[in-house]
């Protein structure tokens, strides 16, 4: 069974975190993923309901103070490798939030953001880029990583 | 006839209702707001736009030698409300429909427009010049006798000096001629 590992591409499960936001994006990501029109399943992709299942997560919103500790914790419960899209302008920069007496963002003071989908909200087709952006990053990771384990193992037994 | 195959029958006629975006152009409607574009022709350099973004995603300043200034837009915090667009008195700004926004973090600061926009020089005296669209200037001398075209040449305080000659000649207190 090991030949369908090799030659199948592995599917990235998607996860949303909304860090503060107006929920514009939220929304526009559901409509992404959710509706035919627009369905990502086709591209291999999975909205899931843990973060301990997910492999793409993105996060809306400015980063509140009150939400802050919250999505660290739960960003800290997706394992590795994972690729952080930080969609909308909020996440990126701040956008019209930007030095609000709420707001602790942008999302990249303590979160490593990969791929940034900025709009207010993005069309639903540049989320969509962003998350062939984010798969290709990921697939890119994960053989980066089995090739760390190859040399690591390597290493252990010479 | 079971439901399903009024369905069926349906779904082979229309074929399928999902786009064919990532595999082929996805449809653009023709007033979508874009990314933002500036006319550096028409660019007065009044700063509204920057005033009335929601963003703060536009930056004007003058270079270090004042020959003119830079305009900037930094689309990573861009609302893309169209508002800059709406109060550019010269129709300067426009939102393209652009919308191909994805990015990788390393291209955060550089997902942004640089513009340059030097100054004219006064027909005059040689000062630096914003310059005054042939359109505006139309507009502003809609209702005036005077010579527009040599006007919008002139820096503020030569054109304080010719109107003033020009009303000294009208009533004979006097004029420089120019």
């Amino acid at each position: 069974m090991a030949f369908f590992p090799s030659i199948t591409v592995r599917s990235p499960w998607l996860y949303r975190i909304n860090a503060g936001s107006c929920n514009g994006c939220d929304v526009e990501l559901a409509t992404t993923a959710f509706i035919p029109r627009f369905d990502v399943e086709r591209l291999g992709c999975k909205y899931c309901g843990s973060p301990r299942h997910a492999d793409i997560v993105f996060i809306t919103g400015p980063l509140t103070l009150r939400v802050r500790d919250k999505v660290l914790r739960v960003w800290n419960e997706i394992p590795e490798p994972k690729i952080t899209i930080a969609v909308g302008i909020c996440p990126i920069s701040g956008g019209v939030f930007r030095g609000g007496h709420s707001i602790d963002g942008p999302v990249d003071r303590y979160i490593p953001v990969d791929v940034n989908v900025p709009g207010c909200p993005p069309r639903p087709q540049a989320i969509m880029e962003g998350v062939l952006l984010a798969r290709d990053l990921w697939l890119q990771r994960l053989e980066e990583g089995k090739a760390g384990k190859a040399e690591a193992a390597y290493a252990a037994i010479s | 006839m079971p439901l399903f195959l009024k369905i069926l029958a349906r779904n082979l006629l229309q074929g399928p209702a999902t786009e064919p975006f990532p595999y082929q152009e996805a449809t653009t409607p023709q007033r979508l707001r874009g990314r933002v574009e500036l006319n550096a022709d028409l660019c007065v350099g009044c700063g509204i736009c920057r005033h009335v973004c929601p963003g703060g995603a536009i930056r004007i300043e003058p270079d270090a030698e004042r020959a003119g200034y830079s305009f900037s837009i930094w689309h990573n915090t861009c609302a893309l409300c169209a508002s800059c667009r709406h109060f550019c008195p010269t129709g300067a700004i426009s939102l393209s429909t652009d919308w191909h926004s994805a990015h990788r973090q390393t291209e955060k600061y550089s997902h942004a427009a640089h513009y340059y926009v030097p100054y004219l020089r006064c027909a005059d005296c040689g000062a630096p010049l914003r310059l005054l669209p042939p359109a505006l200037a139309a507009r502003l001398y809609a209702h005036s006798p005077v010579d527009m075209a040599r006007i919008i040449k002139l820096c503020p305080n030569c054109r304080q000096i010719a109107a003033a000659s020009r009303e000294g000649e009208r009533y004979g207190t006097g004029g420089t001629g120019k």
